[in-house]
């Protein structure tokens, strides 16, 4: 006998309610009300873990992480830029007083036949204080027999040397003093001359090249022999001396060379 | 704003859940006094509701089983932080769903099916059965079975989360706000999740459906 009513749709609840029909038989629970006490049991005889409550804590927490996060970023941001400030507010600066500038003498390019001989002024050791004024302009002098041409060239402040000295400046300061005691001639050697002069070098030219204006007929009477027929009649234009010898061989001159000269078998034969 | 919250599940939850909450305050009152005896009333009470909740969960009777006593020891062990700002019904739930999702998210690659029996007795199932097999002549018993496989299969096709929502709602019958408590979530997220889960379960089981 079949006492359900007719039923004729069925919907998506309708199925799901059937799975509320999936239930444990009467004596499941008797099993697990045993396994309960005794998990209970378990659960007070046994001690929790020193790190539990962490756990816990770090559970709320991570609710909150990109927050967290960000505000951890933010704050050690703030605490990197402020550390760099102060780094750079303590940064030594070193000013170099007007007498030590270095003055340096550069020939003054108006007359390129001529190089003066350039004169360095080199600041000595001692000379170089930790207390140098700020922004003091580089004073370069160009100097020249002739001519003299004057430069100020403003440089940026320059940094070198911090307001207390080093630990090696220290050291090296006590060093010179005991050396300045013992032997004080090496130090006069060493440090004593403030001004040294530079001999510039001349730059290598051809000695053709630095013959005067009044002798150009005696140099073209030199270069004749040296230079091809084609470049006699070219204005003056300074070649080196390979060059010379190359342009000198005339392409006569280089058959009759070749022709001197046989070669056959084991045999090398030079004419006269 | 606590007072606001209150006020908001009052509105919301039933005469009868109310009534049900404020008798498990006072068994939770007694307990968290130290009659510990007390609580079995509570487990008697709950276990075959958390039990449903976690089974459903999981398809599997045993992980069934460990969980939800895995749940009244962690709320037992708990009780004295429980301040009755929601149901004692409502925060053992959340203990109990919480410690499923962990179980199932820790067994994502490994899942075995293990049901209970269907209760012959239940009167929906009766139906809803004989509606499908009545024009195929099918075996009733053996057509049970299958629909239970099929429904279990298409449920665990369902993301944890979306699984959740269709059992306390369609399964074991919680409000929306109530479940949005329990998940931790809001109404509207669990209304969403819920209207999904639906859509995905109709796909999947378009050939039991009898319109």
């Amino acid at each position: 006998m079949n006492s359900t009513p007719k039923k004729t749709t069925v919907t998506l609840e309708d199925l799901l309610r059937v799975k509320r029909a999936e239930r444990p038989p009467p004596e499941f629970w008797a099993e697990f009300e045993r396994e309960m006490r005794l998990k209970q049991l378990a659960a007070i005889v046994e001690p929790r873990p020193w790190w539990a409550p962490f756990i816990r804590v770090g559970a709320r927490i991570a609710r909150y992480q990109v927050p967290v996060g960000a505000a951890a970023i933010l704050a050690l941001s703030f605490v990197t830029i402020s550390e760099y400030r102060s780094g750079m507010a303590v940064e030594p600066s070193l000013t170099i007083p007007e007498s030590s500038l270095a003055r340096v003498s550069i020939p003054a390019p108006v007359r390129p036949e001529y190089v003066a001989p350039m004169q360095v002024a080199v600041v000595s050791a001692p000379e170089l204080s930790s207390e140098i004024e700020p922004a003091a302009p580089v004073v370069v002098a160009a100097t020249a027999d002739t001519g003299t041409s004057s430069h100020v060239i403003p440089l940026p402040t320059m940094a070198l040397v911090s307001a207390e000295p080093s630990p090696s400046a220290r050291a090296i300061a006590a060093n010179l003093e005991a050396l300045r005691a013992t032997d004080p001639s090496i130090i006069d050697e060493v440090f004593g001359r403030s001004h040294v002069a530079l001999e510039v070098r001349q730059p290598v030219r051809d000695p053709l090249e630095q013959l005067g204006a009044s002798r150009d007929s005696r140099r073209a009477r030199l270069l004749a022999a040296g230079m091809p027929a084609s470049s006699a009649n070219n204005e003056f234009v300074p070649v080196s001396s390979s060059d010379r010898v190359t342009r000198s061989l005339t392409e006569e001159r280089l058959y009759d060379s070749v022709s001197r000269v046989g070669v056959s078998g084991d045999r090398v034969a030079i004419r006269f | 704003m606590d007072a606001a919250k209150t006020l908001g599940k009052a509105l919301v939850a039933s005469p009868e859940r109310q009534q049900e909450a404020d008798s498990d305050i006072v068994v939770v009152r007694q307990v968290q006094a130290g009659d510990v005896a007390a609580f079995d009333q509570l487990v008697r009470k709950y276990r075959e509701r958390v039990y449903g909740v976690v089974y459903h969960l999981t398809s599997n009777r045993e992980d069934a089983s460990d969980l939800t006593q895995d749940a009244f020891i962690k709320a037992f062990q708990s009780i004295n932080r429980f301040q009755g700002q929601s149901s004692f019904f409502t925060w053992l739930y959340r203990i109990a769903v919480n410690s499923t999702l962990t179980h199932l998210r820790k067994q994502r690659l490994r899942t075995f099916f293990s049901f209970d029996k269907m209760d012959p007795e239940d009167t929906v199932s009766a139906e809803v059965i004989a509606a499908l097999t009545d024009n195929t002549g099918a075996d009733r018993g053996t057509f049970a079975h299958e629909l239970q496989e099929k429904l279990n299969e298409a449920m665990q096709k369902l993301s944890i989360k979306h699984r959740t929502v269709i059992t306390l709602f369609e399964i074991d019958g919680l409000s929306h706000q109530e479940i949005a408590e329990v998940m931790d979530c809001s109404v509207g997220t669990v209304r969403s999740r819920l209207h999904y889960a639906k859509q995905l379960l109709q796909s999947e089981l378009q050939a039991y459906i009898r319109r």
